[in-house]
């Protein structure tokens, strides 16, 4: 009888034992955890333009997409049109920047040192109104996209899509593979 | 409580009128059933001493002696060649039913059938249920869950692919489903399309669907149906036994290997244990024509069991661990609409590969933990308190496609999306068995819970508490039964967000939302004779509004939409009525018929955004959470033949019509009509192989044509036809029992889509499947 207590006993801390050390610890009491530096967004595009102004001066603006919330959520803060010159040729430096952390984090250095896995897509719409010309090249001498030269002949409007393709093992300089990082369609006027 | 039971009593005494008789009027009756499964047995001959009068039972497992005088007897149910039958003494002053449970022949365990006469436990009985056990659970064990409970009909499956499916009753899910493991409330991420439900099917010895408004016992939310995860019940008599099962998969060169021990000690007669586990893992899945990329799964299971049993009191220990990481497929994670459209437009994946075990990005990794205690004490002769208590620890981890630009981010190697999710349920259950043709319940039950989450913003962090209170109350008068049920709840939603003051400064806002409503069950069975059965439910079911109907603010990927919750939202309120009429002319047919009819007011469900949603990855159709008003209506059929002792049809069927009355057209995203049908050959002459089945069965799934137009990227897909081959095999090896199964899926390679996979955009659904089941009793 006695046995029998002791072995019940032993049984019954054996089973609450492993009950204990299985079980995992309990999750904390709810907070907002999200951790703006713990995950990455890409808020904003900008487009910077060197050449001729509207006013016909050599200038430099800076042309931009902006949602600094991220996808979803509140709409897109800025969206600019692109107003350019007929007959005229600009040099384009592509920034892509998460500004929901602090510092904010230029997201295209990453891309610029994953440069054989990405590919910036430029296509206008109609397709004479602008001419993009990537000039800057990855390591497998691939067209990257961050540096651009826009060349434009006649007047009209419409748009440039710029897309940031990733394609990690398949990029073959088109923007049929991969999945898109990137995709904004510029307003486009050209005087 | 005894007051309480009082109460109840005279709610019904309206109906009861005068029960007690003094004549030879009484009857006993019951049903015998397998020990192991609850399947009827038919032809077991139940003998009544006293009168010398015997009798054996139907096809559907029951028995009857009537016109019995007042007094003492003794029943003898006759048992299994080698065990000794069962004699009970009984003492008749009222109508009696007893139902024995016995060891059954190996014939009968195999030919077993689906039936809502055998009823699982705890649930409504003037609702329809069907378990799945014996040959139809073990077929299809070796998959998950939902595509387990899809054979039964009216049951569908939402499916993200081969490895994530969640059920679907009469075309809802999710929230609308409640999920029983073991007595339990599954509490996990369960509100998501692409969150299957997190249980080891081997944990299971039965698993019921209980169809329509079953809320009475389990609190809020279960407006569609319950389903119930029942595990054995641990042994009886000082033993030591066990099960080894191991299956093997042709698609995906997948591999499960599961087991459990039972036991209980001679020295230690009340105490009882079992230890069980699951070891499972494939690799990548075939479609009829291509790979499909990171399909891969590892999982693994354990639980343990050790119960304490005294005469009029004991107590349960239970603990199980669910860990799974699964392969997304990788076409389908795509970057924007555009990547959509040429996903769309091409007639293979995008991405092909070869065939491996890794898993890649994207890919879930879920843990679920359940504890439960139970204690129980008779109180006095009829009744029986019960305290559950149980805590349950969900952790869902879900990397995308990518990781993080950011090298110094993705060297971390951190979830895109993490939630954490701790439940404490806590029941207590008063019942009482048949007195005076009454048997019922009370019951209280409370829950709270919590919800933390980290990265990528999807829903907000929360807490949730509840609590109900519910009495049910079942009254048998001749053909009778009569059943009805009250329940209140009370519970509270509350939202934690941060909200910015000035820049790099917010404080975390708590945003509560109360609800409480009340819900009403009233059925009714009527046995017109031995051929005829009905049953009749009226019952009420409500729903707060999910965490992700409220909150949701984000871009779903792979499903490419931006979906907006809706902090309005009001409760979801559904009046059901279930039919199920039951023909047995004879023990060869069986006609089950099950029409259906929900009306839900506000009927929650994502309506498309006038404008699509523009963002850095370009523009993305957008969602509102929004209310409606809606009707789902549809019949179920169940019907199996026996043309001769070993062959057999079976023929099972639902219709399914879901309307929306605001928008006066179809509601999106629900299961298209379908058939299906088997003939079952019975060959059981082999003297060594004692019972051979051999089912081929073809299922027809008509094309849905009742979307509402645009709603959807593409068009629902076509119809299909699947033809599928289950061979199972039973037979003595020694002392013990053995299984040798054969389950071929998609028999002839077929290529097709079926609109309940979300996966139907990117890809064919999965390809033939052989899969060849071993098991050992011992």
């Amino acid at each position: 009888m006695k046995r029998n207590m002791f072995k019940s006993f032993m049984l019954a801390l054996g089973a609450f034992s492993l009950v204990v050390v299985s079980c995992k610890k309990d999750a904390a009491k709810p907070t907002d955890n999200h951790d703006h530096n713990d995950s990455e967004l890409i808020t904003t595009l900008e487009l910077k333009f060197s050449g001729k102004g509207v006013l016909g001066n050599d200038t430099t603006f800076v042309v931009m997409f902006n949602d600094t919330d991220g996808d979803g959520g509140n709409a897109p803060t800025q969206f600019d049109t692109i107003h350019l010159l007929k007959n005229s040729t600009y040099k384009v430096e592509l920034t892509l920047l998460d500004k929901s952390k602090t510092p904010k984090d230029t997201i295209s250095n990453e891309v610029l040192e994953e440069a054989n896995d990405h590919l910036f897509f430029y296509s206008s719409n109609p397709s004479g109104l602008v001419n993009v010309l990537i000039t800057d090249k990855d390591s497998n001498n691939k067209n990257l996209g961050l540096k651009s030269t826009w060349t434009t002949t006649n007047t009209g409007s419409g748009k440039v899509k710029v897309q940031l393709m990733h394609q990690p093992g398949t990029k073959d300089g088109t923007s049929a593979t991969g999945d898109t990082d990137v995709e904004v369609d510029f307003e486009v006027n050209v005087k | 409580m005894k007051n309480l039971y009082v109460l109840v009593q005279l709610l019904f005494l309206f109906i009861s009128g005068n029960t007690i008789g003094q004549n030879c009027t009484h009857n006993f009756s019951g049903i015998v059933s397998d020990i192991h499964n609850d399947a009827p047995i038919s032809a077991i001959e139940i003998y009544l001493k006293e009168l010398n009068k015997k009798v054996e039972t139907d096809s559907l497992g029951r028995f009857q002696f009537s016109s019995l005088c007042p007094g003492k007897y003794t029943i003898v149910c006759s048992n299994r060649d080698g065990y000794k039958p069962i004699v009970k003494m009984f003492d008749v002053q009222e109508n009696i039913v007893y139902n024995f449970k016995i060891e059954v022949h190996l014939k009968e365990l195999a030919e077993v059938k689906i039936s809502t006469l055998n009823k699982p436990k705890d649930k409504l009985s003037t609702l329809n249920a069907t378990s799945l056990f014996g040959d139809e659970l073990e077929k299809n064990r070796a998959t998950n869950l939902g595509d387990i409970v899809k054979s039964i009909p009216g049951v569908n499956s939402l499916n993200t692919g081969n490895s994530v499916s969640k059920p679907v009753i009469h075309g809802m899910h999710s929230n609308r489903v409640l999920i029983l493991n073991n007595g339990i409330r599954q509490e996990g991420q369960q509100w998501g399309s692409e969150h299957a439900p997190e249980i080891d099917p081997f944990i299971a010895d039965k698993i019921s669907v209980v169809k329509g408004a079953n809320s009475i016992m389990y609190g809020s939310d279960a407006i569609a149906g319950v389903i119930l995860v029942d595990t054995k019940s641990l042994p009886d008599s000082a033993s030591l036994g066990g099960e080894i099962n191991m299956v093997g998969n042709s698609n995906g060169r997948g591999g499960i290997i599961a087991s459990f021990l039972e036991g209980k000690f001679k020295r230690l007669p009340a105490f009882s244990w079992r230890v069980q586990g699951t070891l499972k893992q494939n690799g990548t899945i075939a479609a009829p024509d291509y790979l499909l990329i990171n399909t891969g799964l590892k999982e693994y299971n354990f639980s343990y069991e050790l119960g304490w049993k005294k005469k009029n009191y004991g107590a349960e220990l239970f603990y199980s661990q669910f860990n799974t990481t699964l392969g997304i497929f990788g076409a389908s994670h795509i970057g924007n609409l555009t990547d959509l459209q040429r996903a769309f437009e091409s007639k293979a994946p995008l991405k092909s590969t070869s065939f491996t075990y890794a898993i890649n990005r994207p890919y879930q990794h879920v843990e679920h933990e359940l504890f439960k205690t139970k204690f129980y004490i008779n109180t006095g002769k009829v009744g029986k308190l019960t305290l559950v208590y149980a805590r349950q620890y969900n952790w869902r981890y879900e990397y995308d496609k990518h990781g993080p630009l950011n090298n110094l981010l993705a060297s971390k190697n951190n979830p895109d999306l993490e939630f954490h999710l701790t439940t404490h349920t806590l029941d207590l259950n008063w019942s009482h068995a048949r007195s005076n043709g009454f048997k019922g319940t009370v019951g209280l039950q409370g829950m709270q819970q919590a919800n933390t989450y980290r990265g990528r913003k999807l829903v907000p962090s929360f807490e949730n508490a509840s609590i109900g209170i519910f009495v049910v109350e079942n009254w048998q008068y001749k053909r009778w039964e009569i059943e009805a049920g009250l329940r209140y709840d009370v519970k509270q939603l509350s939202v934690y967000q941060s909200e910015k003051i000035v820049d790099n400064q917010s404080v975390l806002v708590k945003t509560s939302h109360p609800f409480e409503q009340a819900t009403a069950s009233l059925g009714a069975n009527y046995t017109v004779d031995t051929t005829w059965k009905c049953m009749l439910n009226l019952g009420t079911a409500w729903r707060a509004p999910s965490v992700n109907e409220l909150y949701s603010d984000g871009l779903h990927h792979g499903a490419a939409a931006v979906e907006y919750g809706n902090s309005t939202l009001n409760v979801e309120q559904a009046y059901v009525a279930t039919f199920t009429g039951l023909y047995t002319p004879n023990e060869d047919l069986h006609i089950e018929v099950s029409p259906y009819y929900n009306f839900i007011q506000g009927f929650i469900y994502r309506q498309p955004t006038p404008t699509p949603v523009l963002t850095i990855r370009g523009a993305f159709p957008g969602f509102n959470y929004t209310q409606t008003d809606a009707i789902l209506r549809g019949v179920d059929v169940y019907t199996s033949y026996h043309f001769t002792h070993w062959m057999e049809w079976k023929v099972k069927g639902s219709l399914l019509r879901a309307w929306n009355q605001v928008a006066n057209n179809w509601l999106i995203q629900m299961p298209a009509d379908r058939i299906e049908t088997e003939f079952g050959f019975h060959l059981d002459h082999n003297q060594r192989l004692k019972h051979i089945y051999i089912g081929p069965s073809i299922q027809y799934v008509a094309k849905q044509h009742r979307v509402p137009e645009g709603s959807d990227f593409v068009d629902p897909p076509s119809a299909y036809w699947l033809t599928n081959l289950n061979i199972a095999t039973h037979f003595r090896m020694g002392k013990n029992h053995a299984e040798i199964g054969m389950h071929v899926t998609n028999l002839w390679n077929t290529r097709y889509r079926d609109y309940m996979d979300r996966f139907r955009y990117f890809t064919d659904a999965i390809g033939r499947n052989i899969s060849l089941r071993l098991k050992y009793r011992f």
